[in-house]
């Protein structure tokens, strides 16, 4: 019974496993992310890495993505994005908005990051 | 920082303001116990903030959005409650969005009082949010209190209905964001309607939970849980009172 119940567990995991994409690493330091720019490819789910070197808090903000964290300094944060479409989704820093910027480019598999 | 500031004021304390004149019209709460529940409020996010750091820690690094998806439930089924007129439970309400959104904005206060030339722009942001907050909150109060005069209390809990529902889109985004709940919908890009930080749509998300880039899962949640919680509403209000007390 018991393997019955892991057999359907694993298939009802399946779909979600094979969707899913690589893990990206932003840094937020002086206020700025590094890089700028990522681009990840679309319909995958990924995994964000933020590494706060900054010695203040800050505000993961993102009206595109739909996502919200305070990232505490001298901490690493983890936010899963997407299944994205193809496009732009712009992100800040909502304590810094007007330097903490960056922009998530969902593209075709061979256009996108290591 | 004073425009940072201002922004950051008037995102996270709007939705307090505006749960806040619909639970005073549909309990109905005096304005002293609007005062003392906001009091509690402030207290609790304090709380919240001193113990946000270790929490976050907690479930691998998911102790937060844990934290705040119970706070989003709390919210959805007080605000339930409150429509057979409990004052208990609007008071849970209040104090639960308060812990919610406030505690983003005491984080930000807290960090940036020590910078250098940073207090008076902060504290300027802040008096001139809170003023536009308030000043949006008494307007909102008398537009529905006219309302309730003349159609009676149903838009008010219809409004709450939205309003709550949209702080479960929120747990959507957070059990998402951390990996619990799979939304592998498409996003819907209403960003060509109405921009989710556009002045219209600041109000709108505040007031009905907009989102630009909402997914399909969201949707469907949304309208279920609308629908759920009006007839549910109908059920507490019949078996509490024959005759509604909104806005009395």
């Amino acid at each position: 019974m018991n393997k019955w119940i892991f057999a359907f567990t694993m298939m009802l995991c399946l779909p979600s496993w094979l969707a899913y994409g690589k893990e990206y690493t932003l840094i937020l330091k002086d206020h700025l992310f590094y890089p700028a720019e990522i681009k990840v490819p679309a319909n995958k789910k990924l995994r964000l890495l933020i590494d706060n070197q900054d010695n203040t808090p800050e505000e993961f903000d993102s009206f595109d993505l739909n996502r919200e964290k305070v990232l505490y300094p001298g901490r690493t944060s983890v936010i899963y994005i997407g299944p994205l479409s193809p496009g732009r989704y712009d992100f800040f820093g909502e304590f810094s908005p007007n330097t903490a910027r960056g922009t998530v480019i969902a593209t075709e598999d061979k256009n996108a990051d290591n | 920082m004073l425009i940072t500031s201002l922004l950051m004021s008037i995102n996270q304390l709007l939705p307090v303001v505006i749960l806040a004149v619909l639970l005073s019209l549909i309990v109905p709460l005096s304005q002293r116990q609007v005062l003392i529940h906001s009091m509690v409020g402030i207290a609790v996010s304090l709380l919240f903030v001193q113990g946000a750091a270790w929490v976050s820690q907690l479930f691998q690094h998911r102790g937060l959005e844990f934290i705040q998806m119970l706070l989003c439930v709390v919210i959805f089924v007080a605000a339930l409650i409150s429509c057979r007129h409990s004052k208990v439970a609007a008071a849970v309400a209040l104090v639960a969005t308060m812990a919610l959104y406030l505690s983003h904005y005491m984080i930000y206060l807290v960090s940036f009082w020590h910078s250098k030339d940073a207090a008076e722009p902060l504290l300027l942001g802040t008096f001139l949010g809170v003023g536009i907050c308030i000043s949006f909150g008494v307007l909102l109060f008398f537009l529905l209190e006219s309302i309730v005069r003349r159609a009676g209390c149903q838009p008010l809990i219809v409004l709450l209905a939205l309003n709550a529902t949209a702080k479960l889109l929120i747990l959507l985004d957070l059990a998402s964001q951390i990996d619990v709940l799979d939304i592998t919908s498409n996003y819907l890009d209403w960003r060509g309607f109405v921009v989710e930080n556009s002045e219209l749509g600041r109000v709108l998300k505040a007031l009905l939970g907009y989102e630009a880039t909402p997914s399909k899962t969201a949707l469907w949640v949304y309208a279920i849980a609308t629908i759920v919680f009006l007839v549910l509403a109908r059920v507490l209000n019949v078996k509490h009172t024959k005759e509604p007390v909104c806005g009395s």
